[in-house]
């Protein structure tokens, strides 16, 4: 491991908590992004990465340093995340205004639309983004997660499957599930299955 | 000609092939092949990373600081761990007895009603019914609960118990289902589960609480099982489809 994430660790378990700082401005972008991708929006990608730093920093008396500091957050952020998710999947409730879905609202906002766009083009991305959201609502958390790293965050399957705690072949399945499952739910405007 | 499956094509545009090259000369003499690989690069495509938010680093870390307090390192209580040392061979020895009589209750009782679901580990699709979407869902908390259970050296913290918690009553409904639809194996090993989450809800967590859960109610063999119904609950949503 790093050795000035090493020395950071060791200053906050000898009673510094400032120290916490050093791996925080190191990892707190990566996780926050990582939160992002499982979650689908901003607001909840910052309460997942507050909880994880808050829940790592307690747990730092137990964390052995015989992996990376960043492999270990990462799962953290992971479960972290998919428990939210899983939550607010409970809560039906919570889908409720985004059936509407406009994107003007800031916790919903995952892409901005092109200012010189005309309205047609507006439209046709608020459509797209749409279709995007509920194709990515029918998989499951694990599924979501395993694909959004490896397929847009380039993570490798073997740290996927370490931070999900799954074997290597579960998270490629998992990957292989989510990739299936999307191709199917474009597929009607796509123009059918080939 | 040998097409290859979905799956094969998946992974050879996801790089995680091992079959590159002879997937890449049968995609130049097959259309159809072809066509459903370009189908999953334009799935891809479709999917491609969006721009992410850049975190406040300043206002977060604020915010986190006033959560922390003082940390000092965990010391290792190996004296505890000595005392417990015979304890543990012996409650596996007699939680081993306990499933296999189980599992020979559940076979000898199945009787009446005979369906094409045996959930019990090495065999095939266990239905070629619609199944519930939602019960992947279940089936995925399941896998990773049970992952943390196996992983975890200390005793679980409070989102794992909390999450087992809410997974207790959706468990019952599923385990129930089972039993109506007479999935009688899968009800079988949604039961096992049940007993693991009800554990963990009742019980007060001690350092060597994990460990004891792992012993009693070989959550290997039961995490192996939930991934069979997960992986037949997979093959009968392919069928389905």
């Amino acid at each position: 491991m790093d050795k000035a994430e090493t020395e950071a660790i060791r200053e906050v378990l000898a009673g510094n908590r400032d120290a916490y700082r050093v791996l925080m401005d190191r990892h707190f972008c990566s996780v926050t992004r990582v939160a992002f991708r499982i979650t689908g929006n901003e607001a909840d990608a910052e309460e997942v990465a507050q909880e994880t730093f808050l829940r790592a920093y307690n747990k730092l008396p137990s964390f052995r340093q015989d992996s990376a500091f960043s492999t270990w957050i990462m799962r953290i952020v992971m479960n972290t995340a998919i428990n939210l998710v899983e939550r607010r999947n409970r809560d039906l409730s919570y889908h409720a205004p985004r059936i509407v879905d406009e994107p003007s609202a800031a916790e919903h906002t995952v892409r901005v639309a092109d200012r010189q766009a005309g309205p047609e083009d507006i439209l046709l991305n608020s459509e797209a983004v749409s279709m995007r959201r509920a194709a990515m609502d029918e998989l499951t958390p694990m599924e979501r997660t395993a694909f959004t790293l490896r397929h847009m965050e380039d993570v490798p399957m073997t740290e996927i499957a370490a931070a999900l705690n799954v074997t290597s072949n579960s998270a490629k399945q998992a990957v292989f599930r989510a990739v299936s499952k999307l191709r199917r739910s474009l597929a009607p405007v796509a123009g059918g299955l080939r | 000609m040998k097409h290859f499956s979905e799956e094969e094509l998946i992974a050879y545009q996801l790089q995680e092939s091992p079959d590159t090259a002879a997937i890449c000369s049968h995609l130049e003499n097959c259309s159809e092949c072809a066509d459903l690989s370009e189908s999953i690069a334009e799935t891809l495509r479709i999917f491609s990373a969006e721009p992410a938010p850049q975190p406040d680093l300043e206002c977060n870390w604020q915010r986190l600081r006033s959560n922390l307090s003082v940390l000092t390192p965990e010391r290792r209580r190996g004296f505890e761990l000595m005392r417990w040392r015979w304890v543990w061979p012996t409650a596996s020895l007699a939680t081993a007895m306990l499933i296999l009589l189980t599992v020979f209750g559940v076979l000898f009782h199945r009787g009446g009603e005979t369906k094409r679901n045996v959930a019990v580990n090495g065999h095939g699709p266990i239905t070629v019914e619609p199944t519930d979407p939602a019960i992947a869902n279940h089936l995925d908390a399941a896998e990773r609960l049970l992952t943390e259970v196996n992983n975890t050296s200390g005793p679980l913290d409070d989102a794992t118990r909390e999450q087992a918690h809410s997974l207790l009553l959706q468990n019952a409904i599923y385990v129930r289902n089972a039993r109506d639809s007479g999935a009688l194996a899968e009800a079988a090993v949604l039961e096992n589960f049940g007993r693991v989450l009800t554990t963990l809800d009742n019980e007060s967590p001690t350092q060597h609480s994990t460990w004891r859960l792992r012993l009693e109610m070989n959550t290997s063999g039961l995490l192996l099982d939930i991934r069979i119904l997960r992986q037949n609950d997979d093959q009968s949503q392919g069928v389905s489809q």
